[in-house]
């Protein structure tokens, strides 16, 4: 009786299915998640947003064998320099050698390179790096902090509920670009002079090590999770209505175990999604303060760092500043569709195939 | 005065967008407008408070100095004071001063210029009472001017004064249009200096009753060619002719009505040069030189400079409190290399001081004075450090390279980066701030290494090592943290030495210990100047890059 009712509810989690799955064999019924899966496969859009994607952490990952250069060599002599095709591409790069002409053609660097020689392609390929790990460790903080707060407050309710939640608030009443900019600067000012074996100090090499990415992924995370608590409380404050819950707190189970059981799967879907639709505006935030000057150290490219230095010379190279502008573009688009298609294919309601 | 691109704001270009495209159409037929732009970071038109270029430029339009410098040559000549005369020990100097010319001011109500009255209502005329007074602001500890120093060591009793001694000056009003200055030592360049915007007169009435808004637009008082019209805080400033400067052979009345200075970065500079919204900008960004030589060879002018860009060290924290570490760093910089990416022209620098200022110091002359580029010394410098210490370089503390941010140093930054990475396996940490809060960083707690750049204020080398590096502490320029008194022993030496060769040889002494011996900075290039100004203005250029303004034409 009770594995009927499981089964019935419309965003059961596999984790039910999974035990259930050998009483139901004769039956039809198949897991949401290979629903989602199926309907997702026929999102066009999706499926291209996952491939771009694929193709990113591709390139990131193996960024040293695939890149033509390394991001920090410089070559004085070919800087700023563009090939061929390039210059076909955009008018106002005349080549040297034609009337009004002034760009070095070089075809050794199929994009260009930058004002210091430095070949575009691999810095962009470089860049992914950036831009992909602000993508997963943004949702990962937002994640792993959002939800178990969200849960906690609605499953407990009452005045921890009230509590925790005006703190969400509170943090919400930052503005949280500003909030940001301020934890960058304020991160970057106390850390860099640090005495040595201090935190400080300590903290400041890490941030070395990762290029200067440390202090972007804690200003993310300070900031990100906010969202994701709402809605998770919202979600659990509806799940704890439905008979289920009730039939599991009658047979005496723990509260941890109806978290982690009976709740935490059934919200997870709506929470994915929304954490996928907000992928695009970590990556954005990084490019935007590696943009203004606040994000990883150079020479470690960024493109919103290489945009900022490709903006210098719009007029006259904007080969440098687009390239890195089309690669954050596609990778934006790519995880824009991707959540789309995520959404539609987990929320049944919507449902249209 | 220092020099910096300043700042970094970009919602203003399109502020200032607009602001271009409602002007432009204000622009009347009859009246002269040129529009202008600065680099972002307000100026300061208080001339006893002002430090950079454009502030200076401003001042010098509005407050003419005892005496000027020719435009060209930047020779000493006349300016408010029609004539001077010296003693023959060089002791005093007195200054016939120019008959009334009068104080004016902006009235916003009646938009135009208007002459200043006394309580009485009599015209309030420019007398040598305002210069003591001016030159009493300047040295007023209170006053909190930076270039106080600079003036202070000429004047009797002006070091004591502004070290908060009540004392009386060596500056009198022997009548309304003489004035005497008297020094405590001589020096040749001393005309230049009582000539320079800090010892300008100061309309002492309008201080009193505006306090620090003084200088706002309406209430600023001046004498000269140009007078503030209205003053947008980071937005724009503009001048306006001042129909009462009586005009002499040197200063010459103004011509153009207005200048409309705006507040831009330089691209977006060049991109309204370009869309024709302005009339001259007086930087380039540097990646679009290139373009600029072949698309605008007759608005670019590439011209020589007055500034030297160097780095600075801070010799007491690690590791360039160590000579062989500094010394590494400064011979590892390719300076040629930094040169062929600057693009503009610029000479790769040896000694701090320009060698086309007095005395003449050129680093082919004094090859063992100045600091070279040299990769295998720079890595014997090294090896020598870590002998020393003991260390290696898994030990290095991290080094910080700081700049005020720019696109430009940031460039050349990354350069350098990249050259200490290769020739000596050192990884440094490039970081940038915006002007004003870099020059409190500078003042509290340098880095290891930052950016400078300084530009001369009169063509001596009394005006780069001398000003610079003569003192130091936060209130100075010299934010190294190095300066032995015997250092300083042989700045004054050379300061007051009149034989040229003598103060020549001095003057390398001292820069071959400040550059290679102590390493306490690495310079790296001279400036040169890149201007552009559209084909229909009729215009001069300044050898010291004060332009002189009211020289200035259009000519549609």
């Amino acid at each position: 009786m009770s594995a009927t009712q499981i089964s019935e509810q419309p965003s059961t989690a596999s984790s039910h299915v999974l035990h259930l799955g050998k009483q139901l064999a004769d039956t039809t019924t198949r897991s949401p998640w290979i629903d989602a899966l199926r309907r997702l496969r026929r999102n066009r859009a999706a499926i291209v947003g996952l491939i771009v994607i694929v193709v990113n952490v591709i390139a990131a990952i193996f960024a040293p064998m695939i890149a033509p250069h390394h991001y920090e060599t410089q070559n004085i002599l070919a800087m700023n320099s563009a090939p061929q095709w390039v210059t076909d591409v955009f008018p106002k790069m005349v080549p040297t050698g034609e009337t009004g002409g002034y760009i070095r053609v070089n075809n050794d660097y199929i994009l260009g390179t930058d004002s210091l020689g430095r070949d575009l392609l691999s810095r962009i390929i470089y860049g992914a790096r950036i831009s992909l790990s602000v993508a997963f460790v943004g949702p990962f903080f937002s994640l792993l902090v959002g939800t178990v707060f969200g849960m906690i407050a609605g499953y407990t309710g009452g005045r921890v509920d009230n509590l925790m939640m005006r703190f969400v608030d509170i943090m919400y009443a930052f503005p949280t670009l500003l909030l940001v900019i301020l934890l960058m600067a304020f991160f970057r000012a106390s850390f860099t002079a640090g005495d040595e074996g201090s935190i400080a100090y300590r903290l400041n090499k890490i941030d070395s090590a990762f290029g200067g990415m440390l202090f972007i992924f804690i200003g993310i995370g300070l900031t990100s999770w906010m969202d994701t608590a709402r809605l998770a409380r919202a979600q659990v404050l509806s799940i704890r209505q439905q008979e289920y819950i009730d039939a599991a707190i009658s047979i005496g189970a723990r509260d941890t175990t109806i978290i982690f059981r009976h709740v935490l799967p059934n919200i997870l879907g709506p929470i994915v999604v929304a954490e996928s639709m907000a992928i695009p505006r970590y990556i954005s935030f990084e490019a935007f303060l590696s943009f203004i000057g606040l994000g990883v150290n150079p020479p470690t490219p960024s493109w919103g760092s290489m945009i900022a230095d490709g903006s210098n010379a719009l007029i006259s190279f904007p080969n440098q500043a687009i390239f890195p502008a089309l690669a954050l573009f596609f990778v934006m688009f790519a995880f824009n569709f991707l959540g789309d298609g995520l959404r539609d294919a987990l929320d049944p309601r919507s449902n249209k195939a | 005065m220092r020099k910096s691109h300043k700042g970094f704001v970009f919602a203003l270009v399109l502020v200032v967008a607009l602001l271009l495209s409602s002007t432009s159409l204000i622009t009347a037929q009859e009246t002269k407008v040129l529009r202008t732009a600065y680099l972002p970071g307000d100026v300061i038109i208080d001339p006893a408070l002002g430090t950079w270029m454009n502030e200076i430029q401003l001042v010098n339009m509005m407050y003419i100095g005892l005496t000027t410098l020719h435009e060209t040559t930047v020779e000493i000549q006349p300016g408010f004071a029609t004539d001077w005369s010296v003693s023959d020990d060089g002791l005093v100097y007195t200054f016939n001063l120019l008959h009334d010319v009068p104080w004016v001011r902006y009235d916003m109500g009646a938009g135009e210029v208007v002459q200043v009255t006394d309580e009485n209502g009599n015209v309030r005329v420019v007398t040598a009472h305002d210069f003591v007074y001016g030159i009493n602001r300047t040295l007023d500890p209170d006053t909190g001017s930076q270039y106080a120093p600079t003036l202070a060591r000429w004047v009797v009793g002006g070091m004591e004064m502004l070290a908060g001694e009540d004392v009386e000056l060596g500056v009198a009003a022997l009548d309304d249009y003489t004035l005497e200055i008297r020094t405590p030592r001589p020096a040749g360049y001393l005309g230049m200096i009582y000539g320079m915007w800090m010892s300008r007169p100061h309309p002492q009435w309008a201080i009193e009753e505006y306090g620090d808004a003084w200088t706002e637009a309406g209430n600023i008082e001046t004498y000269g060619p140009y007078t503030v019209k209205s003053w947008e805080h980071d937005v724009q400033i503009t001048i306006t002719k001042n129909p009462f400067w009586p005009g002499t052979d040197y200063v010459p009345p103004a011509i153009i009505d207005d200048f409309e200075f705006v507040y831009l970065e330089d691209p977006a500079m060049l991109a309204a040069f370009e869309a024709g919204e302005l009339d001259w900008i007086p930087t380039v960004p540097l990646p679009d030189l290139d373009r600029m030589r072949v698309e605008y060879p007759d608005e670019l002018r590439i011209t020589s400079d007055i500034c030297t860009y160097y780095y600075g060290f801070n010799t007491i924290i690690e590791p360039t409190d160590n000579v062989h570490m500094r010394r590494a760093l400064s011979m590892a910089i390719d300076r040629a290399t930094v040169v062929a990416i600057s693009n503009g022209g610029q000479i790769p620098a040896g000694f701090f001081t320009r060698p086309d200022v007095a005395p003449g110091l050129k680093q082919e002359d004094y090859p063992d004075m100045a600091i070279w580029s040299d990769p295998e010394g720079a890595k014997a410098e090294l090896a020598l450090y870590f002998e020393e210490t003991g260390t290696t370089l898994e030990d290095l503390p991290p080094i910080t390279l700081m700049h005020n941010t720019s696109a430009a140093h940031a460039i050349i930054a990354q350069a350098v980066q990249q050259m200490w990475k290769e020739t000596l396996g050192i990884e440094v940490q490039i970081t940038s701030q915006d002007a004003q809060v870099f020059n409190e960083t500078l003042r509290r707690d340098a880095p290891a290494v930052y950016r400078a750049g300084w530009c001369y204020d009169y063509p001596d080398a009394s005006s780069f090592i001398g000003d610079v590096y003569r003192s130091v502490g936060p209130d100075s320029n010299n934010h190294t943290n190095w300066g032995p008194q015997e250092f300083f022993d042989l700045l004054d030496e050379a300061a007051v030495e009149t034989d040229t060769a003598v103060r020549r040889d001095l003057y390398a002494q001292a820069e071959g210990w400040l550059v290679n011996e102590a390493a306490a900075i690495a310079p790296i290039y001279y400036y040169t100047t890149q201007q552009m100004t559209q084909t229909y203005v009729d215009r001069t250029y300044d050898a010291a890059r004060l332009e002189k303004l009211n020289t200035w034409d259009i000519n549609r």
